[in-house]
């Protein structure tokens, strides 16, 4: 791949940062400052992360700051969705975070003035969480990339304790705690990574030794032991901060208690960042045949991690943990795609695994972000989430309720929604390195997820139980919150009929990350 | 090679024990001061380290404004406010000296034993390197212990900075080139992480009145 000198790697990180630093201020003096920053900030990143994809697209690997930063269509394709999701969130959050009854439960006792500040502080920590999941995909230095993720926690640790009540101090206490203490894993592995690639680097080269694209070169000639003591690290660290199992349990508290903007990102977008995260260092051990023992364990708790989240996903009654369990069900689909390619490094199984895996990453942003802000939606406008205190919703609510059940249908697997395709090749390429054992409970648990969804959309907008919450007042949400919903659910059945339209991306983002060229 | 080996050691070993004052001590104040007492050890080793690589003496002052500074600082502050006595731990104080001191015994003598399984490079399984990194993995194991078995959300902050200690550690042993930058963002995160960490405790302890973490149970599976 020619890499190219450019600054787009820079602005995308540099701009929405600078906006995160003044937005605070500004927001404290002038309140309407807040949202139209954080929407600017969205905006720019997602026209940047729109250049840097079709250089990908053309075949070219954007550098800047002597090769500190690199963007490859896998980097693109990440920057692409973030952004996306961050601008879809930061529309919603205009009349999301206008919401009298959320108001009322932020200023509490405290007064207006403590909600003013707790609002600028949201979008100021919206945009810093934005950069920083920015500046850990296109990062290439292997530090950095820990800054980078323990970055995005520490941005968002107060975005989930925004209405600062027991529940949501809960939530963010063990968010902070359980994501700090997995990313210590994780720092364990890139410092001793770091230390045995400097020693093994041609002399004078040992600064490249933080160069992700250049650790591939000296992994052959890493001892054994210390290794696989790395991916082993690797796997705790990034693993719990993607959630999976059995590292997950900081998620569902985290995802349900946050604001529904914050959900939407946390889900659809930041765990996305992580797995990222793990499948590139994961990645620079790939080539050697001798770790293919650890991409299969990768499969084995990846699809652990699928049949948990989705078992659990039945058993729940509150609307948002229930969306979240699904989170940590569809997180084992992508991680079992990104095994894959371990295991099948260099062939068309690899290829198949990546390009599954990649798939259904994007499968899983736009269908997890319109469930959560559909989610949002239903909170907003009946202040209910518990599913057996909802009903009848379908006809106040008729947009909610087909972006709900588009979105629903997409990640059950459903055809025509592009959950279809990406859930098929993963059974594909599971299929092609004979894990059959794996495309049985990848199938059963598309099968839980879809009965999940049915039983929780048929409870909230069709059955006619005397609700308490659906007062015949209740009329859908503003349009704000409508458009950024309607357009993801739309993508989600445009690319279910043509999937072709993504097809250039995630074929250049597969071979980068298959080995294939 | 001129480092005073006997000097990097010792102050090694004495980090061990500074961890097993802030695990067990049962009043906070006291485990700070010992998490206070260990950032300056691992300053001393930093500067130890740096007769031989001039750029570590930045290292040495980023570790003590963060760590020895800033971070106990904070952690007295909100500790005056909490209260000093920790919430008793799962286990008590006997059996808890007990299992620290077989852990630490016998994670050390692993990890000095097989040293490499663990060594990232052929130095680092010699001399003062070897035992630098049995000293960070014991102090890494004492702060997971602390992690887990603490109800006090104040001590689990204080085992999570005995793990970044501990990395800090086999960061500086095994690789003492790595740029500032990178040296800076990681100490100047885990300060971050950590004040953020005793803004949501002290936010609990108002809404509770009380830091123990088994009280946090609105919300379960």
């Amino acid at each position: 791949m020619p890499e190219v000198q450019s600054a787009l790697p820079i602005a995308i990180c540099v701009i929405p940062a600078a906006l995160a630093a003044v937005t605070y201020p500004l927001a404290r003096s002038a309140r309407p400052l807040g949202p139209i920053l954080n929407l600017i900030g969205a905006a720019v990143a997602t026209i940047l992360a729109g250049a840097i994809a079709l250089q990908a697209i053309g075949g070219q690997v954007l550098v800047s700051l002597s090769r500190e930063l690199r963007a490859d269509a896998l980097s693109a394709l990440l920057v692409l969705v973030i952004s996306g999701v961050s601008l879809a969130a930061a529309v919603y959050s205009f009349s999301y975070m206008r919401l009298e009854t959320l108001l009322e439960r932020v200023s509490g006792e405290a007064g207006p003035e403590v909600t003013k500040r707790r609002l600028a502080s949201f979008y100021a920590l919206s945009l810093a969480f934005l950069t920083t999941m920015l500046w850990a995909c296109v990062t290439n230095n292997i530090i950095m990339l820990y800054v980078a993720v323990e970055g995005t926690t520490i941005a968002s640790g107060l975005l989930v304790a925004f209405y600062w009540d027991r529940r949501s101090l809960e939530a963010s206490y063990k968010y902070l705690l359980l994501l700090t203490v997995g990313i210590a894993f994780a720092l364990f592995g890139c410092v001793f990574l770091y230390a045995s690639a400097a020693h093994y680097m041609p002399e004078g080269a040992g600064v490249r030794a933080m160069l992700i694209s250049d650790l591939p070169e000296v992994t052959a000639h890493i001892p054994h032991g210390i290794a696989l003591l790395i991916l082993a690290f690797f796997i705790v660290g990034f693993g719990t901060k993607s959630g999976l199992a059995p590292f997950h349990a900081w998620l569902p508290d985290a995802y349900a208690e946050s604001p529904g903007p914050v959900s939407a990102v946390l889900s659809a977008v930041a765990s996305k960042m992580a797995i990222y995260a793990l499948v590139r260092t994961l990645a620079i051990f790939f080539p050697v045949a001798a770790y293919h023992p650890v991409a299969l364990l990768v499969v084995v708790l990846s699809v652990f991690t699928m049949l948990l989240g989705g078992v659990m996903c039945l058993a729940q009654d509150d609307l948002k943990r229930m969306i979240a369990y699904s989170s940590i069900s569809q997180m084992g689909y992508i991680a079992m795609g990104f095994g894959l390619v371990g295991l099948g490094f260099g062939g068309a199984a690899g290829y198949l695994g990546a390009y599954g895996g990649l798939f259904h990453l994007l499968t899983h942003v736009l269908s997890k972000a319109a469930l959560f802000l559909a989610a949002g939606a239903i909170i907003y406008t009946t202040a209910g989430r518990r599913m057996s205190e909802l009903s009848g919703l379908a006809r106040r609510m008729p947009v909610t309720a087909v972006a709900f059940f588009v979105a629903a249908f997409a990640i059950s697997g459903i055809p025509p929604f592009n959950g279809f395709w990406s859930k098929l090749t993963l059974y594909l390429a599971a299929a092609k390195v004979e894990l059959w054992w794996a495309v049985g409970i990848a199938v059963a648990t598309s099968l839980l997820t879809l009965i999940a969804f049915v039983r929780a959309g048929y409870q909230v907008f069709w059955s006619d139980g005397d609700s308490e919450v659906a007062e015949p007042g209740v009329r859908d949400a503003p349009a704000a919150m409508l458009v950024p919903m309607g357009v993801l659910a739309a993508l989600c059945v445009v690319l279910g009929i043509f999937p072709q339209l993504v097809h250039p991306l995630l074929d250049r983002a597969a071979r980068a990350l298959a080995g294939i060229f | 090679m001129i480092y005073n080996l006997r000097l990097i050691e010792t102050l090694s070993l004495i980090m061990i024990i500074t961890s097993v004052a802030a695990v067990e001590s049962h009043n906070l104040k006291r485990a700070a001061t010992a998490y206070c007492l260990q950032a300056v050890l691992i300053c001393g080793l930093i500067l130890a380290f740096a007769v031989e690589n001039p750029a570590l003496y930045v290292w040495a002052a980023v570790a003590l404004v963060t760590k020895a500074i800033i971070t106990p600082w904070l952690l007295l502050h909100y500790i005056s406010r909490t209260g000093e006595e920790e919430v008793r731990a799962i286990i008590g104080f006997g059996p808890s000296v007990l299992f620290a001191s077989a852990l630490l015994i016998a994670c050390y003598t692993l990890t000095h034993r097989y040293v490499h399984f663990l060594a990232p490079t052929p130095e680092a399984a010699q001399g003062v390197f070897r035992t630098n990194l049995a000293v960070s993995m014991t102090v890494f194991a004492l702060g997971l212990y602390a992690i887990l078995s603490r109800r006090d959300a104040i001590k689990t902050v204080i085992g999570l900075c005995l793990l970044e200690n501990a990395i800090h550690l086999s960061l500086v042993s095994l690789a003492p080139a790595t740029p500032e930058t990178a040296l800076v963002g990681i100490a100047t995160e885990v300060v971050i992480t950590v004040a953020m960490l005793l803004y949501v405790i002290a936010g609990i302890r108002e809404q509770l009145g009380t830091t123990d973490t088994f009280e946090l149970s609105e919300l379960h599976w």
